[in-house]
């Protein structure tokens, strides 16, 4: 029984065009304890699937979906309140940037503390409820590796570096002991050291404390190692989504497979000067989404069929949505 | 810390020293004959004049006159007034309360009433209370401030008889001048009936502070909706959403605190427009304030007031602004060198 | 087979044209803007629009009430003063007198403070610090305070009051284009032109100044509708523009003294320097819409 559920999520917005779908039937799950990552280039909507979830969508976009439901209730039913409740108790988010998520004009304790929910906190007089919230903090910024508690919490956000402000993001996200934590791109920009250091994090707290974690990124190299399945997302539609391992070996989609064709490689046995495979052209534009099956003007397997969006077909837990998967002549 | 007062006092200091250069050479700038201008006699033959000279020390250097014109400055003997030959510390120091006064319940009155409408207003954005509160605003800033006090005196002394139209209380009451700010002063005067003192000076009052009050309240609206909007549209505030904050979290913590900040350091934009305001709005209500006698003192062509005069004011006003932008620069703890917020 | 494309056309506009385009799209702003039009006509055809001479004085018809009261004609539009002049030919001359001189004073501040301003943010170190806060602090003189002290130099007159509006509005520019300037300094691209091989003088004309034009746009209209309210302040005063010169605040200062019994003669001065200075903030409150909405799209 998953925990997150989505199927066929539609997003559209009304230009002077006609409606644009920035997301077309997309369909994602995460269950309980498990990394799941979900991939795609910059422009194929990650980051709305994220706001989609959060509820956090701006006014212009249409929503409609099959199921999204969260622990089997449903999010778009609920109200406002439950809503926020379960935003506030269950569902955690990292976002990108961690020096424009936090306030300027509060210190990181002031903002740590406030995240604390008041069920944690017990004691009668305030100066005890007071005493407890920073105790709360300073363990869970142990948790995520920042030593020196007494002067980060007590610093300004534009005075801390960025791996220890992306960590202590994942300590404002942790403090309310969520069940899902959605991470949006948190290691963007950084450098690799950090960049593991991050990642570590994230899996000693997938293995602790069965957190599941829907991980968002463009950063294969990263996702491959430590995540357990993945979903791969192409201008707004899902083209391929199954366990790692499965996918690591026989991707079926023709753009699973470039994507991880264009991970660079370190190997040793690769003969000098052998070109990086890439898959020729660029993410159409919103305003010039291709009808049918979106990798269509790119794919180099493309046919007359793919003018229709193609079906999802799944195979033991691995679905895809292509008509000429590969690995597949024979069917 | 330290640096920061000494940085401003430096600041405070070689400013006064500008505005002093500035109103020393006024002398000699004033159409006329300097030492006519600077004493009010005329000489009548060449040995008066000599003398007239040696007293005022017209016949030394400059460097000399500008040193001799600070000294006087600083221990108080600051001339004497042409039109009323009273000296000119007498008549300053009784009008400059009169008009600080006037403008500090003006600034009240927009801080306390602006303040939370403006927010309100960004809170709100583009609904229809927004729409209407912006409509007031700019319609009432767009009003020149001396028609508006006209219209103010046509409708309300005039038509509706609701409040008097010229000086600062009845010549009915004495009131002994303490402090020169006259509400506190009729609550420090031992006179039988202070309420009904208190109730006139507050009728005597209230018109020329809502004409220059509504003008500064409509800027501080303006302004501060469009700080509250800036602020609302910020990735951390989108964040704190996506954390389960309450609203009320939100908005009376991280909103309000960052939406008032940028707005400190254009306090010291308006008390400028303020003042000027207030020294218009005096003509017309007779307040015996410092903007009327500065007026009176041009049409009389009253040089020495002149020159005394722009320097109290120029004085508070810089002395209010540097003190605005220390504050600012102490609490305010993400910012290294300052930009102001627009409108 | 005719050809025919996949891919449309695309219409790019340039940043002038979508600032436009969302300007138009405000009503208000339109209508501000129309009026300010409006306003801009009457300034420049003044001599060919109005009936009667500005100042010549009527002896047999004074204060003749406006038109829409029984007792006015529709000869004299808005009625007479107490002199006899109509005071629909004043009024007109007055929105070109207020709103013509008002241009000039903030072109002509607007020229000294961006070359100041421009100077002091390509300055760097001690000497600019010192210069910016001097500047900042003496901003804080007020308006009136200056013009007074022009006038004592001077005299009185519309000219005297326009310099000392000009020298009231220079520190705003200074300011405003000193701050822009040192942001931009910062920027790559600037640098990219540096490396390029562009002097201090190429950089400001070609990289700099094209992208303070917005800047420059708004800070004019706010400095326009300032200048406006002061110079009709001043001529109100008698500080400024003296009678007979039918500036705005002066007709409202001759009308002061027969309002109780005329009082179109108070109310319409009034509404004309109200009006104009509305139409001045709708639009630049528009304007800085429509720029805000350029940047964050």
């Amino acid at each position: 029984m998953p925990m997150l559920d989505i199927k066929n999520l539609t997003l559209e917005m009304q230009s002077s065009e006609g409606a644009i779908k920035a997301l077309d039937k997309v369909n994602l799950s995460v269950s309980s304890g498990e990394i799941r990552a979900l991939v795609g280039e910059s422009g194929s909507g990650k980051s709305l699937i994220v706001s989609a979830i959060c509820g956090a969508l701006p006014n212009q976009w249409n929503l409609t979906a099959d199921r999204m439901s969260w622990n089997g209730e449903n999010l778009l039913g609920m109200s406002v309140q439950q809503r926020r409740e379960v935003m506030r108790r269950e569902i955690a988010v990292v976002f990108q940037d961690p020096q424009a998520s936090l306030d300027p004009s509060a210190t990181l304790g002031e903002q740590l503390e406030e995240s604390i929910p008041d069920e944690f906190v017990q004691g009668s007089w305030f100066w005890q409820r007071a005493q407890q919230r920073k105790k709360i903090a300073i363990s869970t910024v142990h948790k995520v590796g920042i030593k020196h508690h007494k002067h980060y919490l007590s610093a300004f956000p534009h005075q801390i570096p960025a791996d220890i402000g992306q960590k202590f993001m994942i300590a404002m996200a942790l403090v309310s002991q969520p069940k899902l934590l959605i991470a949006d791109d948190p290691t963007r920009g950084m450098e690799p050291t950090t960049k593991t250091q991050i990642l570590k994090l994230f899996t000693r707290l997938n293995q602790t404390r069965s957190l599941s974690i829907l991980f968002v990124s463009h950063d294969l190299l990263a996702i491959a190692s430590m995540s357990h399945s993945m979903t791969v997302l192409y201008a707004g539609q899902t083209v391929e989504s199954g366990k790692m391992k499965h996918i690591k070996k026989r991707p079926l989609h023709p753009y699973t497979k470039a994507l991880l064709d264009s991970a660079p490689s370190f190997r040793k046995d690769l003969p000098p000067k052998s070109l990086l495979p890439t898959l020729s052209g660029s993410i159409p534009t919103l305003q010039h989404l291709p009808i049918g099956c979106r990798l269509g003007p790119r794919c180099p397997r493309a046919q007359r069929a793919c003018v229709q969006t193609p079906a999802v077909r799944k195979i033991h837990d691995h679905s895809y949505s292509c008509h000429y998967p590969l690995h597949m002549e024979k069917l | 810390m330290i640096q920061i007062l000494v940085r401003y006092c430096t600041l405070f200091v070689l400013t006064l020293l500008v505005l002093a250069i500035i109103s020393f050479s006024l002398a000699y700038l004033f159409p006329g004959d300097t030492l006519e201008n600077l004493t009010g006699l005329v000489p009548e033959n060449d040995i008066q004049r000599a003398a007239l000279e040696r007293q005022f020390k017209l016949d030394q250097s400059y460097i000399f006159q500008f040193f001799y014109y600070v000294g006087n400055l600083l221990t108080g003997d600051w001339g004497y007034s042409f039109t009323s030959g009273l000296p000119l510390r007498e008549e300053v120091g009784i009008a400059m309360p009169a008009t600080i006064e006037l403008a500090t319940y003006a600034m009240l009155m927009a801080l306390f009433v602006g303040v939370p409408l403006g927010y309100y207003a960004g809170i709100r954005c583009y609904s229809t209370s927004d729409h209407l509160i912006n409509s007031v605003s700019i319609t009432t800033y767009s009003f020149p401030v001396f028609w508006f006090a006209l219209l103010l005196i046509l409708i309300f002394s005039l038509q509706l008889d609701a409040a008097p139209m010229s000086g600062r209380i009845s010549l009915l009451y004495d009131i002994e001048p303490v402090t020169g700010f006259i509400l506190i002063d009729i609550l420090l005067s031992d006179i039988e009936n202070k309420s009904l003192a208190f109730k006139d000076a507050l009728s005597h009052i209230a018109l020329p502070t809502f004409s220059i009050g509504a003008i500064a309240t409509a800027s501080m609206i303006r302004v501060t909706r469009r700080s509250v909007i800036d602020v609302k549209h910020r990735p951390y505030i989108a964040a704190a959403l996506s954390r389960g904050l309450s609203s009320w979290q939100i908005f009376f913590r991280h909103i309000l605190r960052n939406a008032l900040l940028p707005i400190l350091p254009l306090m010291a934009i308006q008390i400028t427009t303020l003042i000027t305001n207030a020294m218009i709005v005096e003509t017309l209500f007779s307040w015996p304030g410092i903007g009327n006698w500065l007026i009176q003192a041009i049409y009389q062509r009253d040089y020495p007031a002149l020159r005394i005069g722009m320097m109290a004011v120029s004085f508070v006003v810089i002395t209010l602004t540097i003190l605005i932008d220390l504050f600012n620069r102490m609490i305010d703890p993400s910012r290294e060198k300052y930009e102001r917020a627009t409108v | 087979m005719p050809q025919f494309s996949l891919y449309d056309e695309e219409f790019h506009p340039s940043p002038w044209q979508r600032t436009w385009a969302s300007f138009k799209a405000s009503h208000i702003s339109m209508l501000g803007l129309i009026m300010l039009a409006l306003f801009v006509v009457c300034a420049v055809f003044a001599p060919l629009i109005t009936p009667y001479d500005a100042v010549e004085q009527n002896i047999d018809g004074l204060l003749i009430p406006p038109s829409w009261v029984t007792n006015g004609s529709i000869s004299h539009l808005f009625g007479t003063d107490a002199l006899g002049r109509d005071l629909f030919t004043r009024i007109i001359y007055g929105c070109r007198i207020t709103l013509g001189s008002a241009f000039i004073t903030v072109v002509l501040a607007m020229l000294v403070g961006v070359s100041l301003g421009t100077f002091a943010g390509m300055l760097r170190g001690v000497r600019s610090s010192i210069a910016n806060h001097l500047l900042d602090a003496l901003m804080a003189i007020p308006t009136l305070l200056i013009a007074i002290i022009i006038v004592a130099i001077l005299g009185t007159g519309l000219v005297n009051s326009m310099w000392a509006i000009t020298l009231a509005l220079i520190p705003q520019f200074v300011h405003h284009t000193r701050s822009f300037v040192r942001a931009e300094m910062k920027k790559e691209y600037i640098v990219a032109s540096k490396l390029d091989g562009a002097s201090k003088w190429q950089l400001f004309v070609h990289s700099i100044l094209p992208n303070m034009t917005e800047m420059l746009v708004v800070q004019s209209t706010l400095a326009l509708s300032i200048a406006v309210i002061d110079i009709s302040a001043l001529g109100f005063l008698n500080l400024g523009a003296q009678s007979p010169l039918p500036e705005l605040g002066v007709i409202l200062a001759d009308g002061l003294d027969v309002a109780y019994l005329a009082p179109w003669n108070v109310a319409v001065p009034g509404m004309a320097i109200f009006f104009m200075v509305l139409s001045i903030n709708i639009v630049g409150d528009g304007l800085r819409s429509a720029l805000r909405k350029r940047v964050s799209h």
